[in-house]
């Protein structure tokens, strides 16, 4: 049995990488942490709801993840690491997982957190959220005590812990009685350092310091998304603002200390600012073009390789602004599934506009319409869209650009509906998270269907326990992804986040907004 | 009096039904579709139709459509798909900062409305006449979302009167209500100060050429009371449907204003609503703005009776 341990879980064999516990922080790590004070956070706008099972919104990932924990979550180092579990472990067949449970770990209502909270949790999140065909292979549960849980598989996965451990749809631990509340409809009761207080929607929301919050002691401080957690804040106000502008002003004054998603041009306005600060969050997420593969002359594989031919990343990239760094591949640099700088990908950043019309030509190419879908509610999207339209047309391709509102873009893309042959949007924490997590955004976004070489690779993935074998099975999805031109590869992005400096105890992990281990001087 | 706003009530009828046909037709003609939005972009296909299958959106829309109004006839608005809560409760919780902002600026905009325009028409085609005319102008075709932001990096930046976003509840502070409210009422009673000001000068240009204006005067009427009794009086019938224009504007277009100021009101939520094909949050507020347009609009019909005697309904 292969044991997933906190701090001590790389000898086991379903283990990513290895790690070493390294704290981070912006600012001054030296000063000490001092209790109080209430943080007011500009945000761009607030949750729908927080129902972390349902959730993959990053407005209310903001708040769940600081009022809810899950098993096993990520570190640092986006490894995997248990959080309410003591212990994970898996059997050799790779059929059952086993969870220790922490001991003494209370709920905001002040109830223990026993196994027959996490069965019900799990339960719940197989019936309710739209990540739960992540479960279908659960054979049963099995709680033999108040603090061991047990799944047990049909079929074998090796990954199922990099799946539990994903901050979007969360697999987050609700008390047993909200097992049957409908999907959006739980009362908001975690185990996290924070307690939701007062929320009016679209004006704030408040979360208040948890005091009956069970650390997890034997970790040395904060670690990622898991680690020892400290709220040092006596509540953090979530103010939504939805203009940049305002949001600069409210740091300015004072009236908050911490503002999200601040434009990259207006960062000259809190870095001239004495008193105020940017932090640059990177990796957000990579951008791409999504192809669909099931419309007019897209559907030809040759044609998708052409249109990838003439793609000039940095031009998009000058043209867009912000942070943005070239990288091939669906998995950042410094993870575990990352092939590497020297692992060829002659698909990326062609900037090749002759070999483009060259491949069109040899592909049939017969002047069809390439209908470019892109969206009015964001400026780099259309940006991004209408430079790729001039590559597109320089390599002598006929191109429709099309502008919808973002909900239907969205929409078609997920949905393969519409008529458009190219797109473009952002995958959040996805490439963090690995081959586990990319499966269904990569079937739907670019609608791929009847492609056996891609259903094989990962049909093989999820059964092989060795490590190394998955990444080369990865690199081969990749292969057939990104140089059969189903998605075209852009560049990894960042954001910023201003701050005022007298808010210390930042972590420069760029995961979601975490409020614990902060405070104010 | 009482005829009068019944009938008028009667006559709305027709046109409440025609304003929920039309929300509800142009809301679910736009694509895009709010289980997508509500399941997430993970979502796979069949976790979407179930979705869309819970929330009723795979029945046919004629069907959609009869459901919605049955409802109505109970006096269900229906309930919000993003917000969990019912149409008429987030409708509830928002409409006070919307009517807070919309009266105060209308109280701003009163006075400096109908006292330049009053003014500029007095003293027609001298410099006090152009300069308030330009000034009107101005506010009338100024975009409202700059002069927001550069209200916002003087008077709250640079002078720090007032905050930079946000709503305080009157309940809860009068003082800090006021002053979350002061600014954003002022920079959307820009647009209507300029737009009071043009009608009322027209409609007192009209009325001080009239012969009774030159019999007033040349009776020995003094000025004042010639043009506040005699020309005033005459020129509210059309000052007076100015207003009820832009109470009705005030109500329904101060979504820049809510959104540059973060203020919690009607219009972002419908903004909201839009975009996330919140079908029966767009459709239910639509629908009462059309009742709350028709009450405005009766309003201004009695207020016709007060201004101008002549004016009889039976």
């Amino acid at each position: 049995m292969a044991d997933l341990r906190r701090r001590d879980f790389t000898r086991g064999a379903l283990a990513l990488s290895a790690l070493t516990w390294l704290p981070l922080s912006v600012g001054s790590a030296a000063a000490d942490p001092k209790k109080g004070g209430i943080l007011a956070y500009a945000t761009v706008s607030g949750p729908g709801g927080l129902d972390p099972h349902v959730s993959s919104s990053a407005v209310e990932l903001e708040v769940i993840h600081n009022l809810f924990e899950p098993l096993v979550t990520l570190d640092n180092q986006n490894a995997t690491k248990t959080m309410l579990a003591a212990k994970a472990s898996a059997s050799a067949d790779a059929k059952t997982y086993t969870f220790e449970l922490r001991k003494g770990v209370k709920f905001h209502n002040g109830d223990e957190m026993t196994s027959a909270d996490v069965q019900a949790s799990m339960e719940r999140y197989g019936r309710v959220s739209p990540n739960a065909a992540n479960l279908a292979g659960v054979e049963r549960y099995e709680t033999p005590d108040p603090y061991t849980f047990v799944i047990h598989l049909k079929e074998p996965n090796v990954v199922l812990l990099d799946v539990m451990k994903a901050p979007v749809f969360p697999f987050m631990i609700l008390p047993a009685s909200q097992k049957d509340k409908p999907a959006r409809g739980v009362d908001v009761i975690g185990t996290g350092p924070f307690m939701l207080g007062e929320w009016v929607k679209d004006s704030h929301l408040v979360i208040k310091r948890f005091d009956g919050y069970s650390a997890d002691q034997s970790a040395p401080g904060r670690d990622g998304y898991a680690g020892r957690k400290t709220a040092y804040l006596d509540a953090v106000n979530f103010r939504f603002m939805p203009e940049a502008t305002t949001r600069i002003a409210a740091l300015q004054t004072n009236e908050a200390q911490l503002a999200g998603s601040i434009p990259f041009e207006l960062r000259g306005k809190i870095e001239d600012h004495p008193e105020l600060a940017i932090r640059e969050i990177f990796p957000l997420g990579g951008v791409y073009i999504i192809v669909n593969s099931q419309y007019g002359a897209t559907a030809n594989l040759g044609i998708r390789q052409a249109l990838a031919a003439a793609i000039d990343i940095s031009e998009i990239s000058d043209a867009v602004g912000g942070i943005n760094k070239p990288n091939p591949w669906m998995s950042y640099p410094n993870t575990p599934y990352y092939p590497g700088d020297q692992t060829p990908a002659p698909w990326y950043d062609q900037k090749n506009p002759a070999k483009a019309k060259e491949l069109l030509a040899k592909a049939g190419y017969n002047n069809e319409k390439i209908i470019i879908e892109t969206n009015s509610n964001y400026q780099w999207m259309r940006t991004t869209m209408l430079v790729v339209a001039e590559q597109l047309k320089a390599a002598g391709a006929n191109v429709d650009v099309r502008i919808v509102d973002w909900t239907t873009n969205a929409s078609h893309m997920q949905q393969g509906t519409g008529e458009w042959n190219l797109s473009t949007t952002l995958f959040g924490p996805e490439h963090i998270l690995g081959p586990q997590q990319w499966r269904p955004l990569i079937y739907a976004f670019s609608n791929i269907k009847g492609n056996d070489a891609l259903d094989a690779d990962y049909k093989a993935f999820f059964a092989d326990p060795d490590l190394k074998n998955r990444r080369e099975i990865w690199v081969k999805i990749q292969q057939e992804v990104l140089g059969g031109g189903y998605m075209i590869k852009i560049a990894d992005t960042g954001r910023l986040l201003g701050y005022a400096k007298k808010l210390k105890g930042q972590s420069d992990y760029a995961g979601i907004l975490q409020l614990w281990d902060l405070w104010l001087e | 009096m009482l005829r009068l706003i019944a009938n008028r009530i009667l006559q709305a009828a027709p046109v409440i039904v025609v304003v929920s046909i039309l929300a509800f037709l142009l809301i679910n003609l736009l694509p895009g579709d709010p289980a997508v939005v509500i399941a997430g972009d993970q979502a796979s296909p069949e976790a979407i139709a179930a979705v869309r299958h819970n929330l009723g959106l795979d029945k046919p829309l004629i069907e959609q459509l009869g459901i919605w109004f049955l409802h109505l006839l109970q006096g269900n608005f229906g309930a919000s798909l993003m917000l969990n809560q019912s149409v008429v409760s987030a409708m509830g919780e928002r409409l006070p900062v919307t009517l807070s902002l919309a009266l105060l600026s209308i109280a701003i905009t009163l006075p400096i409305g109908i006292f330049a325009g009053a003014v500029a028409a007095y003293y027609r085609q001298t410099w006090i006449d152009s300069t308030v005319m330009t000034l009107a102008l101005l506010g009338v075709s100024a975009p409202a979302f700059w002069v927001a932001i550069l209200s916002i990096i003087l008077f709250s930046v640079t002078l720090r009167w007032f905050p930079t976003g946000g709503y305080t509840p009157f309940m809860q502070d009068p003082v800090l209500w006021l002053r979350s409210l002061v600014l954003p009422a002022v920079m959307l009673s820009l647009f209507q100060i300029g737009f009071l000001a043009r009608m009322t000068r027209s409609a007192m240009l009209d009325v001080l050429s009239q012969d009774y204006v030159r019999t007033a005067r040349a009776k020995g009427l003094g000025e004042w009371k010639t043009v506040s009794k005699h020309a005033f009086r005459n020129a509210l019938i059309l000052i007076v449907t100015a207003i009820g224009i832009l109470l009705s504007t005030a109500i329904g277009g101060s979504v820049v204003i809510e959104q540059v100021f973060a203020l919690p009101g009607v219009g972002r939520l419908v903004v909201q609503g839009i975009l996330a094909r919140d079908y029966p949050l767009v459709q239910g507020v639509m629908l009462i703005y059309g009742f709350a347009f028709v009450l405005i609009n009766l309003a201004v019909d009695l207020i016709y009776t007060v201004a101008d005697p002549r004016v009889r309904y039976d």
